[in-house]
């Protein structure tokens, strides 16, 4: 190394510390953001599910460490909510990507009134899940709703679709499916549009079908965009609370008591908030858990 | 006008507008917000509520929700340092945790300073919804005491009568035992055509199927609590009255009454499509009415439980105490006013509930709706939910294994037995 070089080396340093200080500098609104609006409250939670808050008490001290935790575990009810969540979820998110991505590719083909047919399937989004849940509640009302009206008419006769327990479950994973799928379609679109047309191009000189450039392009270069719209899917699956508030109650017996329902009844009826929150904490890890399973899964195969 | 008078003067203007501003707030700058079950009792005193307004200028403004969503959104406004709500309407099952979360305000000194009267309640109602451990938190607001409202015209139906006999072997009247309920229920599911069955029953897990299912134990002679406070529900008389709701569950009532509400039941019965509905005895004048229910009105009855009781419940007014006492002699004005006995007399002569014993026997309440007198029977045979800290979690236990047993999950007898073991462990913890 020259003289000259060993002077001019911290140059570099000092301009690339400069520019990390203005990215610092740029991120710091959204970063104080996500830490007001995310940190305080999940730090919060985790002060209340390690600590003796009731509606009656509502004081954090003493705290008790991990009583609550072992407190909702002993509790025979809650690992049918885990095992029903961790099911809900796998179901929900393989109907709706299934789903989604049958109708993405076929819009993907469609030329005219495609922003129509976008504006259409954006609506079920655009509802809240309670507004979801209470038109469907009427909908599938077995006495006097529409659709068993309409199967009695038809002679097939009406279903119990909410108070049969072999039943109840799959009604709202059919209503959850129905909504939620607009989502899943308008993310696999946007990725079908953005996909290279060359790859299919050279598969067709070379004699590729339709159902192998599918199999061996459209799904492999489509991966990264369907991860995302699985494990955000996936999140917002095994959070499920209000279509199960609305239509079953986690009932017939406790055959929809979904996780989030449980850490609710225990907060709000139990009026023990940080029993809830113990099970709001079992909820996130189960979340993180089931990420990272994915993401990984997905990465390996890559 | 020197500079010194002038700021003086703008000083002291200043101050008096602050004064004016800060000082006791007019009445008819009062706006009190009350979060009300949305049922026929809240659309009568809604109705009233400009004659409130008039004699007062205090505004009330109710917000109506179902029942089943009322509990988390007060619960959420107690907790604060202010609430929302400056009238509280509360459950009796609450009647036990808001007094013992230190969220109700002691209603005794306005009832001395107004010099209210007490006296016309009726003492099951001022247990129920008025007193907790020696303080007054509310003041009974209008009772919900269960009985059946059942179809007269089915009852008198001469063929459904003579296919009752050769089935039975007895005459079709009206029943006399919980197990002969059941039975007639299911003879109607299955004689009486046109889609038309024998219970319309709101089982959903919770709260419905816990208001629900204590009317067949009271009417079977089973109980919550023995008389010294011990849990006395895993008896006989219980899982009898468990087998007989499955029963009529299965084989009497509409499809979907495991998923059943208030709303769906009162649907049903409205549309003609059902004999009976175990429900509260003041939505008679709902069934009997021409516009609302054409297909029953004038065919429909209130009787008590068979067995003679059935679950009695209410209301209450109460005032929360994170309140500013301007606003609190504001929430009192109105809980004295709507239910003093002018008030109330009005109120029912629209289908109220009374928790006054003078509004029961006045004679023009009487001569327009007879059947108070019934109505006074139902109330005064009920018996009631237990009420603790606890009540609504004890709905949520009791109502998972009703539903349990409906659903074939679980033997009647177990689920008499986890939900009497939850009571127990719930008594505990509140003690």
């Amino acid at each position: 190394m020259t003289a000259e070089a060993a002077i001019e080396a911290p140059k570099p340093r000092r301009q690339r510390d400069r520019w990390r200080a203005t990215g610092w500098k740029f991120a710091a609104p959204g970063l104080s953001m996500i830490a007001i609006v995310m940190g305080f409250p999940l730090i919060y939670a985790l002060l209340l599910s390690i600590s003796s808050f009731t509606l009656l008490h509502p004081r954090l001290q003493p705290f008790i460490g991990l009583e609550n935790f072992r407190t909702v575990m002993a509790d025979e009810y809650f690992w049918h909510s885990v095992w029903i969540t961790i099911k809900y979820s796998a179901v929900t998110v393989a109907g709706e990507f299934l789903l989604g991505l049958a109708i993405a590719l076929v819009l993907n083909r469609v030329v005219r009134l495609k922003a129509v047919y976008f504006a259409i399937l954006t609506i079920p989004m655009a509802m809240s899940p309670v507004s979801v849940g209470l038109v469907w509640h009427m909908l599938l009302q077995p006495n006097l709703g529409i659709i068993n009206r309409l199967l009695d008419a038809s002679g097939i006769g009406g279903i119990d679709w909410m108070g049969d327990p072999n039943l109840a479950f799959w009604t709202v994973v059919f209503v959850d499916v129905w909504q939620q799928v607009s989502f899943v379609i308008l993310i696999l679109a946007a990725g079908l549009a953005s996909l290279p047309k060359e790859p299919y191009e050279a598969a067709e000189v070379d004699g590729a079908g339709e159902v192998q450039q599918f199999w061996y392009l459209t799904l492999p270069m489509l991966r990264p965009v369907a991860a995302i719209a699985i494990v955000i899917q996936l999140i917002n699956e095994t959070r499920t609370y209000d279509l199960v508030y609305v239509l079953t109650r986690g009932g017939p017996g406790i055959a929809t008591d979904l996780l989030s329902y449980f850490a609710y009844r225990r907060a709000f009826l139990g009026l023990s908030i940080s029993e809830g929150a113990s099970v709001s904490f079992v909820l996130l890890l189960m979340v993180l858990a089931l990420t990272v399973v994915f993401f990984r899964l997905v990465t390996r195969r890559a | 006008m020197n500079t010194r008078t002038l700021t003086t003067m703008l000083g002291g203007a200043s101050l008096a507008t602050l004064m004016m501003a800060s000082g006791p707030a007019r009445a008819e700058d009062i706006t009190l917000h009350a979060l009300m079950e949305d049922v026929p009792e809240t659309h009568i005193i809604e109705a009233m509520l400009p004659d409130f307004t008039k004699q007062t200028g205090i505004k009330v403004e109710f917000q109506k929700l179902v029942y089943s969503d009322m509990h988390q959104k007060l619960v959420t406004q107690l907790i604060g340092n202010a609430s929302y709500y400056n009238v509280l309407e509360v459950d009796f099952l609450w009647a036990g945790e808001f007094p013992e979360a230190g969220w109700l305000a002691d209603l005794q000194p306005f009832v001395d300073k107004t010099g209210f009267d007490l006296k016309p309640f009726i003492p099951s109602m001022m247990d129920l919804v008025g007193n907790h451990k020696g303080k007054l938190y509310m003041i009974p607001m209008y009772n919900y005491s269960m009985g059946v409202v059942y179809r007269t015209d089915l009852l008198e139906d001469p063929k459904l009568k003579d296919a009752y006999k050769t089935e039975t072997g007895k005459d079709l009247a009206f029943p006399q035992s919980l197990a002969e309920y059941v039975e007639i229920s299911k003879f109607m599911s299955k004689h009486a055509g046109n889609g038309v069955v024998g219970a319309a029953m709101q089982s959903q897990r919770g709260d419905p199927n816990s208001m629900e299912f204590s009317n067949y134990l009271f009417s079977n002679g089973g109980r919550y609590l023995d008389d010294s406070g011990k849990v006395a529900l895993n008896s006989p008389e219980a899982v009898k009255a468990l087998e007989l709701y499955v029963d009529n569950i299965k084989n009497g009532a509409q499809k979907g009454a495991l998923s059943a509400t208030l709303d769906d039941t009162s649907r049903l019965m409205c549309d003609g499509k059902a004999w009976s509905m175990v429900t509260y005895w003041w939505m008679l004048p709902q069934m009997d009415n021409k516009d609302a229910c054409p297909n029953v009105a004038g065919k429909v009855a209130v009787g008590v439980m068979p067995g003679g009781h059935g679950e009695s419940g209410g209301w209450g007014w109460g005032i929360p105490k994170n309140e500013s006492p301007e606003l609190q002699d504001a929430a009192w004005k109105f809980i004295s006013w709507v239910q003093g006995k002018e008030a109330s007399i009005t109120r029912a002569m629209q289908g109220h509930a009374p928790t006054r014993s003078d509004v029961y026997s006045d004679a023009g309440v009487l001569a327009k709706y007879p059947y108070y007198k019934q109505a006074l029977d139902v109330v005064a045979s009920g018996e009631p939910f237990p009420v603790f800290t606890y009540s609504a979690q004890y709905e949520d236990v009791l109502g998972r294994q009703l539903s349990l047993a409906g659903s074939g999950d679980a033997k009647p007898a177990d689920a008499i037995k986890a939900a009497a073991d939850g009571l127990d462990e719930l008594l505990k913890k509140s003690q």
